[in-house]
């Protein structure tokens, strides 16, 4: 009984406390815009668009008094979500960003067709975005997203860390990839343990990569699963090598694609796989401890098919679309409009955007700033996406991944994990 | 005259079963049809009857993740127990500051898994972490847990030792508090040592308490989540993936709602035998000290 | 004999010294660290002599803007969480405590069963239903979802607590002519103290922590703390560990407290919870 008071008192310091805590959090000052609009995207995104001064959209968001709230996940997660939030009733997001290879028709039907908006209310000179681009984002004859981003990959190589290796020049055959990965798989004069190359172990882009460089492939454009074996084989078997020779990190099989920006930034890793549009952040001189070094050439072929088939790279493009559940759809379009112009286009292509129109490409403005443009265009010429769209498409690249991993890390024989994926992916194929 | 009462007493009841109703058996036994058919986005259910169950049961990607489970409710709920029943008894064996000791064993049960994650990473991070250059630093293997399969699920049977041992240390420490100081007296006016004591005193009067936690700690381990989804997301090749990774996957990756729900199915199953196990000790043990 | 003794003593305090470096370690390393100016984070050997800095606090109230909105939402949901856990319970528990029978017996089994269904398993119905009723994204289907994983502890905790007052009380006060919630308010709860802390420690520990529904069920308008960490992890830059330290340092402190001050109650209702039916 003579606890009671003692108890009281707790309860009563718990919730004036609580409320007190409420006050305080509710106290901090809010940008007190008018609407929020709602954007679902990966942080590339984000960065390009620029922040504070810096910021492409801040006449946009004065003039329609809007805040935007990005909500920011890796690719295959953030393509998930969107799915899984575009299949709801209603969703808070307007503007949801979309990978060229996911939109199926089942998929598609859960976006907003544009071309009504684009006839209502155009976006700016449309026939200047790259007519390809615009061709993979409709689906059925709808127009479901507007590009707004490729991501065409390249060899980024950190120039001073091969100069220590004694490498002058960047490789020009796959060979001489590898060979110059495992010489730069060293301690460099900073100190650092370098490793040869850094790659991601959860996107297909590099198996395929390394797979095309052969001239095979692991679903082509016209659905033909794993088309040549024995380039697979030969690609798979190269990434092995690597780790096997210690040109791969360790951690394999944990690394991620943000990791590979660091690691190249650090003086980590000597080469990586990344967009071109990647060389102004590695080269930022604010996060880079090699700043002005880290170049970029085309992904190299393996001397089997040089001038007989051309390299062609992964190019992943991105588009925006509008969720047909999304709330607010006329300021929704409004943002698709505004980063669609010319002078937003050319803004995040500085900050490091593969712009979608081709005028950018012209600027004399962004050639200064951006001294990979033409050997990007280059690239571009031959470049298609990692697998064509098709229902069961996540599930087949992550059991491509699950096998790919197997076999890199040395768990299972090269030929038996590509004898697996034959297999286990072929009941997924689109009949 | 029990059901009138039952009637007046309604209002109070309400609340707790109403909330158990519809949150959490209406939807089970929706998880029910689900399994039995086949949907997707933008797709329409189509019954296939018990086809999700094969298709489940016959995956060689589910069969690794039960076992990963299994290996890692065994071993790691076993060890925590171990653990637990050792520091109780020096707990009871008389220790100096032992409310604050006591405190800071609980310490762990206020860490969410997230920022557990955070902590653990970091030390056992590969090229930076303190606990990584500590034991290279001794010439001691290190936990390399971003490639050695085994060494991950070390890793993720670890933190999730650390963030419930609390739990089954509270328990046995109670049921030892519990004993009475006389049983040790008499035990030891028969001459018998520390170690007979513990074998004919100890553990016997424990057991009801350990095999509790032990029950309680294979339910919730049989669940593990977030600790697995954050450390490694089921990697390297899906080969840390424990059931309830798996069904995520199928469900919310995959959008394979049938193979997902079954999953599910599977896993209630699972838990309500060991759920029912728990009750009927607990009815056992109920009617030995009846109230 | 003196050695034998002095041996014991030894090997007391090392397992002593083990178990504080297992369960505070881990904690002090990044509250610390959080304080460590960004190189030093990395540097090898440790570097335990540092001057402390406020520096990834305060980048992550400039930069991360939403994990402080994401600790209202935390504090939002918790509260009503526990406050509809304790209501509930408490009514529950009070005629569970007062009344027995077949039928009692075996509701209150049927509790007991259910809570132990994983979570997990609920997330996948209810993600279309919480989504047609517009529930989706609101701080009311974490509140609802919190509150019903722990009614059943709940009741069970408060029946347990609530056995040991005598009925006579209830009896008295009937005589003089309370009604029934009357007597719960006035005199069981009062009485029942202890047990209503000990279902509001496990209530506001699991739902300022919970991941996997959060993670499931909300996007941006009722995210909570530990997801926002959660995002953090995935998009971390290398060197930005000390933020990361700083949130899941803020994230962390005020339940570590909590739980240190109700540490009594917390006890009390583990073992309550798991070993009585």
């Amino acid at each position: 009984m003579s606890k009671k008071p003692e108890t009281k008192l707790t309860r009563r310091t718990f919730v004036a406390g609580t409320i007190g805590a409420a006050a305080a959090f509710s106290a901090r000052p809010v940008l007190a815009a008018g609407k929020t609009l709602n954007v679902l995207s990966h942080k590339v995104h984000q960065t390009v668009l620029g922040s504070g001064d810096g910021d492409l959209l801040k006449d946009w968001l004065k003039a329609k008094d809007v805040e935007i709230a990005f909500t920011t996940f890796d690719s295959n997660p953030l393509q998930d979500r969107l799915f899984r939030e575009a299949s709801l009733k209603e969703t808070e997001y307007g503007v949801g960003y979309l990978i060229d290879n996911r939109p199926t028709s089942q998929i598609a039907a859960l976006f907003e067709p544009l071309e009504p908006y684009q006839k209502q209310d155009p976006i700016e000179d449309f026939a200047d975005i790259a007519p390809g681009l615009v061709q993979g984002m409709t689906v059925d004859g709808k127009l479901i997203g507007i590009p707004v981003r490729h991501a065409t990959q390249g060899l980024f190589y950190n120039e001073a860390l091969l100069e220590e290796a004694g490498i002058s020049a960047p490789p020009t055959t796959l060979e001489e990839l590898i060979a110059q990965a495992k010489k730069t798989s060293f301690t460099s004069k900073a100190g650092t343990p370098v490793t040869g190359m850094v790659l991601a172990s959860d996107l297909a882009v590099f198996p395929v990569m390394f797979a095309r460089a052969y001239g095979g492939d692991f679903v082509s454009s016209d659905f033909k699963l794993v088309p040549n074996r024995e380039a697979m084989e030969s690609g798979l078997a190269a990434l092995r090598g690597m780790f096997e020779a210690g040109s791969l990190p360790r951690s394999y099989a944990t690394t991620k694609n943000d990791d590979q920006v660091t690691w190249l930034q650090q003086g980590r890793a000597a080469f990586t796989i990344l967009p071109f549009a990647r060389g102004a952040q590695l080269n930022n001189p604010e996060q880079s401890k090699y700043p002005g070094k880290i170049k970029a050439v085309e992904f190299p072929g393996s001397a089997a098919i040089k001038g007989k088939v051309a390299m062609a790279s992964v190019v992943e493009a991105w588009a925006m679309a509008i969720p047909r559940n999304a709330r607010d759809k006329a300021l929704a379009w409004s943002f698709i409009k505004e980063v669609s112009s010319k002078r937003v286009t050319l803004g995040m292509a500085i900050n490091g955007n593969g712009p979608v129109r081709v005028s950018t490409y012209a600027d004399a403005g962004l050639k200064a700033k951006n001294a990979l443009a033409a050997v990007e265009a280059k690239v571009l010429a031959t470049a298609r996406g990692a697998f064509p769209p098709f229902p069961e498409a996540a599930r087949a690249q992550a059991t491509f991944l699950e096998e790919v991993q197997l076999a890199v890390l040395g768990r299972k024989p090269v030929k038996d994990a590509v004898s697996a994926i034959i297999e286990r992916v072929k009941p997924m194929m689109p009949a | 005259m029990q059901l009138p009462t039952t009637a007046r007493l309604l209002p109070l009841l309400a609340p707790v079963h109403l909330l158990i109703l519809s949150v959490i058996v209406l939807p089970s036994l929706y998880v029910v049809w689900l399994s039995l058919n086949m949907s997707s986005f933008g797709q329409a259910p189509s019954f296939v009857g018990l086809q999700n169950y094969v298709r489940v049961l016959a995956d060689p990607a589910f069969h690794r993740a039960l076992l990963n489970t299994v290996v890692l409710v065994v071993v790691a709920v076993h060890l925590e127990l171990a653990v637990g029943l050792g520091m109780a008894l020096l707990f009871a064996s008389g220790l100096p500051f032992r409310r604050f000791l006591l405190v800071a064993v609980l310490a762990p049960y206020a860490v969410s898994e997230v920022t557990a994650v955070v902590m653990w990473r970091f030390l056992f991070d590969p090229d930076a972490g303190p606990i990584t250059l500590a034991l290279r630093a001794l010439n001691l293997p290190t936990l390399d847990w971003s490639f050695e399969p085994s060494h991950a699920m070390t890793l993720i049977g670890l933190l999730t030792i650390w963030l419930h041992l609390p739990f089954t240390f509270v328990i046995v420490y109670a049921a030892r508090l519990a004993i009475p100081a006389e049983l040790y007296e008499a035990a030891r006016i028969d001459g018998a040592t520390r170690w007979q004591a513990f074998r004919r005193v100890t553990l016997p009067l424990l057991a009801p308490a350990m095999l509790i936690a032990l029950l309680f700690r294979y339910i919730f381990a049989f669940r593990l989540f977030s600790e697995a989804w954050l450390l490694t997301k089921g990697g390297p090749a899906r080969s840390t993936e424990v059931v309830a990774i798996y069904l995520y996957q199928e469900a919310f990756s995959f959008n394979a709602f049938g193979p997902a729900a079954a999953t599910a199915w599977i896993m209630v199953v699972i838990s309500l035998l060991l759920a029912g196990a728990y009750v009927l000790l607990l009815r056992r043990g109920g009617l030995a000290h009846a109230h | 004999m003196r050695i034998e003794r002095w041996l014991i003593g030894l090997g007391k305090a090392a397992a002593v010294a083990a178990i504080l470096l297992w369960s505070l370690f881990p904690i002090l390393f990044i509250a610390v660290s959080s304080l460590k100016p960004g190189q030093d984070i990395f540097a090898v050997p440790p570097k335990w002599l540092f001057t402390p800095t406020l520096k990834h606090y305060a980048e992550l109230w400039r930069s991360w803007g939403v994990f402080f909105e994401a600790l209202l939402n935390s504090l939002l949901i918790t509260v009503g969480a526990t406050l509809l856990a304790i209501v509930a319970s408490t009514c529950a528990g009070y005629v569970y405590s007062r009344h027995s029978g077949r039928w009692f017996g075996a509701s209150i089994a049927g509790l007991i069963i259910v809570r132990l269904i994983p979570p997990i398993v609920v997330t996948l119905p209810l993600f279309p239903i919480v989504n047609a009723l517009g529930l989706n994204d609101t701080h009311l289907v974490l509140i609802l979802l919190y509150a019903t994983f722990f009614v059943s502890l709940g009741t069970v905790l408060m029946r347990t607590f609530m056995d040991q007052i005598p009925r006579e009380l209830d009896e008295a006060a009937a005589i003089d002519g309370a009604s029934r919630l009357t007597i719960l308010r006035k005199v069981i709860v009062p009485l029942a103290m202890p047990g209503v802390l000990a279902v509001a420690v496990f209530v506001i520990v699991f739902s300022w922590n919970e991941f996997l529904f959060a993670f499931v069920f909300t996007a941006t308008r009722a995210k909570t703390a530990p997801l926002v960490i959660s995002e953090m992890i995935g998009s971390i830059d290398g060197v930005d560990w000390g933020i990361l330290f700083a949130a899941s340092t803020v994230q962390l402190v005020p339940v570590l407290l909590f739980v240190v001050f109700m540490n009594r109650y917390l006890v009390a209702g583990l073992t309550a919870g798991s070993t009585k039916g």
